[in-house]
């Protein structure tokens, strides 16, 4: 069975670090959630895949080529405008004939529930749908189900309606005849899978599973889950890394190629370090994710941070960390473990006091010895006084 | 990375199987070798890309069977002896393989200890051996393969012919192999486009298989049952898989830049302490005595050996220059024993370069290679090598290589600038410090594509484009200049900014697009003087330019470069590289194979 994985989408609420890459390029124990899901869907059985991109596309393109380094055979379909994800994976349709799997690509997904989507729909011919619990299914597709039935499906109803904890968990077993079904769907504008499901919903079937299901919606998001896998995997090292011998470096930290780690640096818990990136001497990182070519200076503290590509925390910096309110999108979130965002080639001077919660835009400049907070556009320029 | 190929049908097998291997050339081509098969079976084989092979080829063949190989090298000496088909003593017994086996070493002393002798290096020659022996107790191909399988271990996807033998026989275990059903005959391959000019029927054998071609159909084994495959019908375009969703090899190529960079450094740099290791073995004394640097080059890496000799000079205290390899003498006033000659060659098969290159030694001058390819003639010619480890490429533009190249120059001129006593561990340091920029300033101008392609939209009708640049900002408008006349055919003209008004600037009108290199390392206020010249005389004016230069008052459009010293003009570069590749492209031009033109030419 082929894979469609749905991998268009922009993620809007994760700018800036999504005005450069996709969402599902964002990087979770140094490696994109979509290798995460890529690799869920293979150790499930899966070999053939097509990758539906769009937004940024050429970032997925890049790093995942034609699949060989995966062993995969990995197809690309375009979706040129973002129109839902029933859209997306009509743009698939070329590439599918027969019973075909079909998944988020920015949701890390355990392989069982791919490999039990996979069974159930080969016993079936049914559509399927997995359906998981979640603590705040609100945010979510809420399932309502009827024994073997599904009875609803209803994308982020109000909190005070929702009277089951089963989600829709992205991942679908789904048949050719799909293709037509979401043709004959009316749609204004965007048009979801759900959306279409919900229309057929009497042949659905939906497979439970408990089991992980991670899905980032915020920043601080980026971090428990790069925090939840790194305490799952083997803490992975590259070779080619350079640590210093009195550098600290716990053992679940990740740590790509060409990382390096001068003396008396401290990498704490919950820290992936991307490839080519530089820790001064004296630097102390903890539960941060540090993207490709980025570079912390001597004696800065980096605390619940997400560091962008090719970004400079400058000497004795402090972005101290800790819990928080954060405002996005106009709704208040109140005590959310973040540090801070610093963009893409970004340059913080040195003994710069980053508050807690602040999210800095790419390319911006922040002098030395300022202090900030709150949202910083891209290309500002900080200064003092 | 290698690809395997076997044919049997009606037609000729020898044209066949060359076209096919040419199309899996993206899978490596350092070395490659076909087996005829039939009552006797013929190989040939070579180090080197396709065409060395070709040369070894007869014209023509009547066999109508036969398997070849081509390989990418990653570890371990590409020679002739190592090329695939591997062989029996008595030649009877061909073997392509794409894959690991891992228990090789044991295989291979029980083997030698029964008396087989070995030709090769390689791991895949046990198999040949193996299945001589299975052959020699009477089974037949098929059960012989099945047989000498459980004896491996690793991944592989083989390929077998026999003389006396009817037919071809596969195998799979962790690589990739397809078969492929034409109205002439049937294929084996590792991927689809090694045939897909002969048949979009296909099937993939599941892990284990064992395949038999014959004359009159294609049978499948599972644990020895006959058992039966789905055929498809391709119908997506098979060689855009290999471009991963890229519409050019060009442009996949230009992306990759920032990955290729990481590799071209990794591994080579102490900042700590200023230094480079190159695992190169030119002494102290010897690099101290130097008088003088001579590169030898062709075409884009002659440009990147501009920029060499120009940093060279600057921070090694080494006179240096950069020499175009098909005008190279060693000439007068100069001293053999004081002057190391360095040829830049992506392939490491350049005839012009290597040309040069004899020449030099021999005078009697040392060499040194900056190659791409491992197990190039380039280098088994040269004193040593340098590799900048890109990666195959196949667009015939260079793109990833040139900047692959120079980053790696740079490392040598650390090297040897920090073993002449020249370049202080201070100056070592921002110069290495640079080069650990640079995939993020080059990630930095791809997340900027979007703008020079408005940008080409906007100019890409202009009659002729002018490429101007100081310093090491001159060897890039040379290369910028060439890229956009290789790929669009408009005609392009790469100028030291100066040279500009001392003739060419007649040729300046409203519909000639001046692109300009306004970045640190090049002069940029002097090259800013020209601008105004350009501009005054109508010309629209696109300039890469960092933070530091005022460029918006005389530039119609600014590209910008953010701050790396030295190297800017090779992050203004990529610029260049995709707006030549967004002008050819609006015109619809054969991006990744120009008219005209080879990949390596190889010839005089």
């Amino acid at each position: 069975m082929k894979a469609v994985v749905l991998a268009a989408g922009e993620g809007m609420r994760l700018r800036p670090l999504t005005r450069t890459r996709p969402k599902p390029m964002l990087p979770i124990g140094n490696q994109p959630l979509l290798e995460h899901v890529l690799e869920a869907g293979r150790e499930a059985g899966i070999d053939e895949f097509v990758f539906v991109v769009g937004y940024k596309r050429e970032r997925i393109q890049s790093h995942f080529g034609d699949g060989d380094d995966w062993d995969v055979d990995i197809e690309y379909a375009v979706q040129e405008t973002q129109l839902g994800t029933g859209h997306a994976l009509l743009q698939a349709e070329p590439y599918i004939n027969g019973s075909f799997i079909a998944l988020n690509g920015d949701r890390i997904v355990e392989p069982s529930a791919i490999s039990a989507v996979m069974r159930e729909r080969r016993e079936t011919g049914s559509p399927v749908m997995a359906v998981t619990r979640h603590r705040n299914p609100e945010n979510y597709g809420v399932v309502e189900l009827d024994g073997q039935r599904v009875r609803s499906i209803e994308e982020k109803p109000p909190a005070h309606t929702v009277k089951t904890d089963y989600i829709n968990a992205g991942v679908y077993g789904l048949g050719a005849s799909t293709f037509d079904e979401i043709r004959e769907t009316d749609a204004d504008g965007e048009l979801a899978i759900t959306t279409v499901l919900q229309a057929y919903r009497d042949a659905l079937r939906p497979v439970r599973f408990d089991g992980l299901w991670l899905d980032v919606s915020y920043h601080w998001d980026i971090l428990a889950v790069n925090s939840r896998m790194l305490d799952r995997t083997e803490s992975s090292r590259a070779e080619t890394a350079s640590i210093h011998e009195r550098a600290t470096v716990v053992d679940g930290a990740a740590i790509a190629a060409d990382v390096r780690i001068r003396p008396g640096a401290t990498v704490l818990p919950g820290t992936s370090l991307g490839e080519n990136v530089e820790i001064g001497s004296n630097a102390v990182l903890s539960n941060c994710v540090v993207l490709a070519d980025a570079t912390v200076d001597d004696g800065a503290v980096v605390r619940d941070c997400v560091v962008g590509e090719n970004a400079t925390v400058g000497a004795n910096t402090t972005i101290e960390g800790g819990d928080t309110d954060v405002v996005v999108d106009g709704s208040v979130h109140s005590d959310v473990r973040l540090g801070g965002v610093v963009g893409d080639n970004t340059a913080l001077g040195g003994n710069v006091t980053v508050s807690p919660g602040t999210v800095i835009g790419n390319d911006a400049t922040v002098e030395s010895g300022t202090i900030v907070s709150d949202w910083i556009e891209n290309d500002a320029i900080v200064r003092r006084g | 990375m290698c690809g395997i190929i076997g044919y049997l049908g009606s037609a000729d097998a020898l044209p066949i199987l060359r076209d096919g291997l040419s199309n899996l050339e993206y899978r490596g081509y350092d070395s490659a070798g076909i087996a005829l098969g039939g009552d006797t079976v013929e190989v040939y084989k070579r180090a080197g890309e396709l065409s060395a092979l070709t040369e070894v080829l007869p014209e023509t063949s009547t066999a109508t069977m036969g398997i070849g190989h081509t390989r990418w090298s990653t570890h371990g000496e590409p020679t002739d002896a190592n090329a695939h088909p591997h062989t029996n003593e008595s030649g009877d017994v061909a073997v392509v393989h794409n894959g690991i086996i891992e228990n090789y070493d044991a295989l291979r002393s029980v083997l030698t200890e029964r008396g087989h002798t070995f030709a090769s290096d390689t791991d895949t020659e046990v198999v040949p051996h193996l299945l001589e022996e299975e052959l020699e107790s009477g089974r037949n191909l098929v059960d012989a393969v099945s047989a000498v399988v459980e004896k491996l271990e690793g991944n592989f996807a083989l390929g077998v012919v026999a003389a006396g033998h009817d037919g071809i026989v596969a195998t799979r275990r962790g690589n990739p192999l397809v078969l492929g059903y034409a109205e002439h005959g049937a294929f084996i391959a590792s991927d689809v486009p090694a045939f897909v000019e002969h048949t979009r029927r296909v099937s993939y054998p599941e892990e284990g298989d064992v395949i038999h071609l014959t004359e009159s159909e294609v049978s499948v084994y599972a644990d020895g049952e006959a058992v039966s495959r789905e055929i498809q019908e391709i119908e997506w375009d098979a060689e855009a898989a290999e471009k991963g969703g890229y519409k050019h090899y060009m442009l996949k190529e230009i992306h990759e830049q920032p990955t290729a960079l990481r590799q071209a450094i990794s591994g080579r740099i102490d900042e700590v302490k200023g230094e480079v290791d190159l695992e190169i073995d030119l002494p102290a004394e010897y690099l101290n005595s130097l008088a003088e640097i001579q590169f030898v080059a062709c075409g884009t890496s002659y440009h990147a050996a501009l920029y060499a000799a120009d940093l060279l000079e600057e921070y090694a205290d080494v006179r240096s220059s950069a020499e175009i390899a098909s005008e190279y003498e060693f000439r007068g006033g100069r001293d053999p024993w004081r002057t190391l000659v360095v040829a830049v060659t992506q392939s490491g098969e350049t005839a012009d370069t290597l040309s040069a290159l004899r020449r030099a030694k021999r005078a009697g001058a040392r060499t040194l290679a900056v190659t791409n390819t491992l197990g190039s003639t380039v280098t088994r010619e040269v004193d040593d090598t340098v590799f900048i480890r890109a990666g195959p490429e196949i667009g015939v533009a260079a793109t990833k290589t040139f900047c692959s190249q120079v980053a790696t120059l740079a490392l040598l001129c650390v090297y040897v600038g920090r073993a002449r006593g020249a370049m202080s561990s201070g100056d070592a340091r921002a110069l290495l410090s640079d080069l650990r920029g640079l995939p993020g300033a080059v990630q930095q101008v791809l997340d900027r594509e979007e703008q020079v392609c408005v940008a080409a939209e906007e100019y890409g009708d202009g009659d002729a484009f002018f490429f101007i640049g100081r310093r090491l900002g001159a060897p890039v408008a040379l290369e910028g200049a060439l890229k956009l006349k290789e790929i669009s055919y408009d005609h392009a003209e790469g100028f030291a900014a100066g040279e500009l008004k001392h003739g060419p600037l007649a040729l300046v009108t409203s519909e000639t697009p001046v692109l300009a290199v306004l970045t640190g390392g090049s002069n940029a206020p002097e090259t800013l003087n020209n601008v105004k010249e350009v501009e005054s005389r109508g010309a629209p004016v696109i300039g890469c330019a960092s933070d530091d230069v005022d460029a918006e008052k005389f530039v119609d459009e600014v590209f910008d470069v953010s701050d790396l010293g030295e190297l800017e003009p090779l992050v203004a570069n990529v610029y260049f590289q995709l707006f030549s590749y967004y002008v050819a492209d609006l015109q619809g031009r054969s991006i990744d194979k120009p008219r005209n033109l080879a990949k390596s030419v190889t010839v005089e």
